[in-house]
């Protein structure tokens, strides 16, 4: 049995992913064509031989628990251990809706007390990258630690978006940065914490801390405990924005892409559907793509990433696009840089990412001003319609309420936030 | 309602020697089809959307490739407490070793599984045709009758006649004369789909009648002659739909590349009777920025470098820059090399062409010299785990058996038409 249990941030609402996280929590989101984020944290768990695994959800978390099931394609469907679903619940000292992710998993302590193991590995469950977490593991028991933060460099003009920390020579943390605005060192934390059980559970008794970048981490190095950091070289990306979102599917179409899902020493498992291979027109063209399974291309895609099912009829072009499940596109259209959720329809002729205007969207001017128009779930776009760049299309937006527009401007929205 | 109870016994146990070295190391029904199903998906799913979820699979030949795949019948919702699939597989009993001696000696070494889930009603089946059918209107048609034996049929072109058993019906559908592949051709042409309902207690007397004198191991040969001559009641189901019996290398080629159609007769993307089969945990299909892919089907975990025209790849097949693959079929996890040519080839899983090689270049209508009868339609076939060494030229009707090494071909590298290596 491993010495650790895993804990999985599953309740995250991420408004920064725009109309992907209006209709399901951020692990549900889909990356890669036909894998869902939390596929990946889930994955370097049981290949990780890490078989004790509980989900903490919150938001919208419908789609996260029809992926999840019972936890069969991860193995994770077992007598002892297993996949556990946390949901929010009323009822004892502890029961009431998650304030943060600490908060989260103090409404929890009872069922975490409860395990055998004796330490607790933490994840956020919005990141993609492969990882063995047995080695931050070890050294995270050799070292006796309170805590050990998996930490990585990050670009240095990211460095607002994490936590940043200071380390020794022997790898403690000597000081920890929540988003700084200004940061002389560039080693970030990945979210992924390791925590001696009984220091848990000790510093979770304070209902102050509600977050653990936030409040618990900086609360450890101002009282001196035992902090440590576990280096990670390996590939990782937080994809909590729709640009971050973007730019990590897009590295999949590179010759040899940095996240190599090829590697059958580490797989990504997912729920896996049941489709027929993806089926490629007399006309079609299709040069540097992913496309999944259940796929029927007739028109022209290039540099994109297609989920299962999408149809794009013949004369319909698609380029540097996402495009979710059973998406149809009709002849005609034109996507360019654009985020297309599932089971959208777009009718003949319509543009979506049209222009040069790249005015930032209005709602969201820090998250969509590189020009990415995204349109929402179950949303039918009407034949002849001009989108403009930075857009956001709100989801379940019927045709009919577009009346008799024929042109949505540069930065701005249309349709109803399900927020 | 009604306490009838339905069970399907799958025959899954035919070697299918005219598909040749595709199964040569697995039974026929295992036989890859459409990039990542199997033969077997077809009956296997329809008997689940027909509402049948207690399967007995009859398995003889090599069946490890069928075990793997079938499982505990996960994919097609089979692992249940009550019912579910099961493999029969041939047994020792007291009276010392039994092979399988015909179609219905299977079922009747295996009656025992019939009786213990209590079914009036058994439907045999043979796991080696694809088609999509639904099986309760037959089944309904069965009992409204009061049939024994009700025999599915479908109309076929007289030249085929002889390849199949052929039944004459009076107009009430009942079957008055049966004919195992004919010679002549004034028999009709209503022929036999291999698909047989039949009431429990009927075919158990006749599975009983079994002697050196009055045989009974064949149902074409020996069971319905016998039920149709006792006066039973046997009746003709007409079936009007999509169905290929996928036995030979031709029909293989054909019937898989027919998919690849606008609108083929075999549609696999709607969601209404879907084939469910073991998927395997492969990532999306990558298109490499220089390729070209046309009138083709990708499996999940391709990558694609080269030229793909009219053909079919499994999960995993890795064609290179330079590579073009034409009217092929290409099984599982095969690496095609820089600049190498396929043309009009079946490739069995995990074959390795080398750099510059060219498969199929010749003349079509030389016939493979040592099976004649099964490769002469201009179709290449190489076997699993074969390996095409750099720059060899290969004919046409040419076979590579499995697991060839560099070593086995001649000097020049060139293998003319209808040879074999």
């Amino acid at each position: 049995m491993a010495q650790a249990f895993a804990i999985i941030m599953g309740g995250g609402s991420s408004e920064s992913l725009s109309v992907l996280t209006e209709v399901r929590s951020e692990p549900a989101v889909p990356f890669g064509g036909k894998f869902r984020l939390i596929d990946f944290p889930l994955s370097n768990c049981v290949n990780s031989e890490i078989y004790n695994v509980s989900i903490l959800t919150q938001y919208r978390p419908q789609s996260l628990n029809n992926h999840i099931g019972i936890g069969k394609p991860w193995d994770l469907d077992r007598a002892s251990g297993g996949l556990r679903l946390l949901q929010p619940y009323r009822g004892g000292p502890l029961g009431d809706w998650q304030q943060g992710n600490a908060d989260a998993v103090r409404r929890n302590l009872d069922f975490v007390e409860r395990q055998p193991e004796e330490h607790v590995l933490i994840l956020a469950g919005d990141h993609i990258y492969l990882m063995d977490y047995r080695p931050m593991l070890r050294q995270h028991i050799q070292t006796g630690a309170d805590a050990t933060v998996g930490v990585r460099r990050v670009n240095i003009y990211e460095t607002h978006r994490y936590g940043i920390v200071s380390l020794s020579g022997d790898d403690r943390i000597l000081d920890f940065q929540e988003k700084p605005r200004r940061a002389r060192e560039t080693m970030a934390s990945m979210g992924i914490y390791i925590f001696r059980k009984s220091v848990l559970t000790e510093l979770l008794q304070n209902e102050n801390y509600v977050d653990f970048g936030r409040h618990v981490l900086p609360a450890m190095v101002e009282s001196d405990r035992a902090l440590y950091g576990y280096t990670f070289p390996g590939y990782w990306a937080d994809v909590g924005t729709v640009q971050a979102y973007w730019e990590a599917n897009m590295s999949l179409l590179a010759e040899e892409p940095a996240l190599d899902l090829y590697n059958p020493e580490w797989i990504v498992h997912t729920r896996s559907e049941e489709r027929a291979p993806a089926k490629i027109g007399p006309h079609a063209q299709v040069g540097g793509n992913l496309l999944s399974n259940g796929c029927q291309v007739n028109g022209s895609v290039e540099r994109s990433v297609l989920s299962p099912g999408v149809y794009i009829a013949e004369g319909a072009i698609v380029r540097n696009s996402i495009i979710l499940s059973d998406t149809v596109i009709e002849s005609g259209a034109v996507i360019d840089r654009a985020i297309i959720d599932k089971g959208v329809t777009i009718g003949q002729n319509t543009l979506v990412g049209s222009g040069d205007d790249n005015t930032p969207n209005k709602e969201l001017p820090e998250q969509l001003n590189t020009g990415l128009t995204v349109v929402g779930k179950g949303t039918t776009l009407p034949d002849n319609l001009t989108i403009g760049r930075n857009v956001i299309i709100h989801p379940y937006t019927d045709a009919k309420a577009f009346s008799r527009r024929k042109n949505i401007a540069s930065g701005t929205n249309f349709g109803k936030s399900m927020r | 309602m009604s306490s009838y109870k339905t069970i399907a016994m799958l025959l899954a146990g035919g070697a299918g020697t005219r598909l040749t070295v595709l199964s040569e190391e697995r039974a026929k029904p295992a036989v890859p089809f459409a990039g990542k199903f199997r033969i077997i998906d077809f009956t296997l799913s329809n008997c689940v959307n027909s509402g049948i979820y207690t399967v007995g699979v009859l398995t003889q030949y090599l069946p490890h490739s069928l075990n793997e795949h079938i499982g505990i019948g996960k994919p097609w919702d089979l692992d249940r407490s009550r019912g579910g699939v099961r493999m029969l597989h041939p047994y020792q009993g007291r009276q010392g070793q039994q092979w399988y001696g015909g179609t219905a000696d299977a079922i009747a070494q295996n009656m025992n599984f019939v009786d213990d889930n209590r079914a009036d009603t058994v439907l045999v089946l043979s796991g080696d045709h694809i088609y999509k059918m639904d099986y309760q209107p037959m089944i309904e048609y069965h009992r409204e009758r009061g049939a024994d034996l009700t025999v599915a049929v479908m109309p076929v072109s007289l030249e085929e006649t002889n390849r199949f058993g052929i039944m004459q019906v009076d107009d009430h559908q009942r079957i008055v004369q049966f004919h195992e592949k004919p010679k002549d051709r004034d028999k009709g042409n209503l022929a036999s789909m291999g698909i047989y309902i039949f009431n429990t207690h009927s075919l158990q007397k006749r599975l009983n009648e079994n002697s050196p004198e009055t045989p009974r191991l064949d149902f074409g040969q020996h069971v319905i002659p016998a039920m149709l001559a006792a006066g039973d009641n046997v009746f003709a189901y007409k079936y009007e739909g999509y169905w290929v019996d996928v036995g030979t290398i031709d029909s293989y080629w054909s019937t898989n590349l027919a998919l690849l159609q606008p609108n083929p007769a075999l549609d696999l993307y709607s969601d209404h009777w879907p084939i469910h089969t073991k998927s395997e945990e492969r990532p999306a299909a990558k298109i490499g920025p220089q390729a070209k892919i046309v009138s083709s089907m990708i499996s999940n975990g391709c990558i694609v470098r080269g030229l793909v025209t009219n053909s079919i790849l499994s999960p995993g097949v890795y064609v290179s820059p330079g590579a073009v693959v034409k009217d092929s079929v290409v099984m599982n996890d095969t690496w095609i090399g820089p600049g190498a040519l396929l043309d009009k080839v079946v490739i069995d899983k995990q074959a390795v062409i080398g750099a510059g090689a060219v498969v199929g270049t010749g003349d079509e209508a030389v016939a493979n010299a040592l099976m004649p009868d099964k490769l002469f339609a201009g179709i290449t076939v190489v076997g699993k785990n074969a390996y095409i060494p750099e720059r060899t030229q290969i004919g046409r009707n040419v076979l590579i058996n499995s697991g060839r090494e560099e070593r086995d071909y001649p000097a020049d590298k060139l293998v003319a038409d209808g040879k074999t290596v």
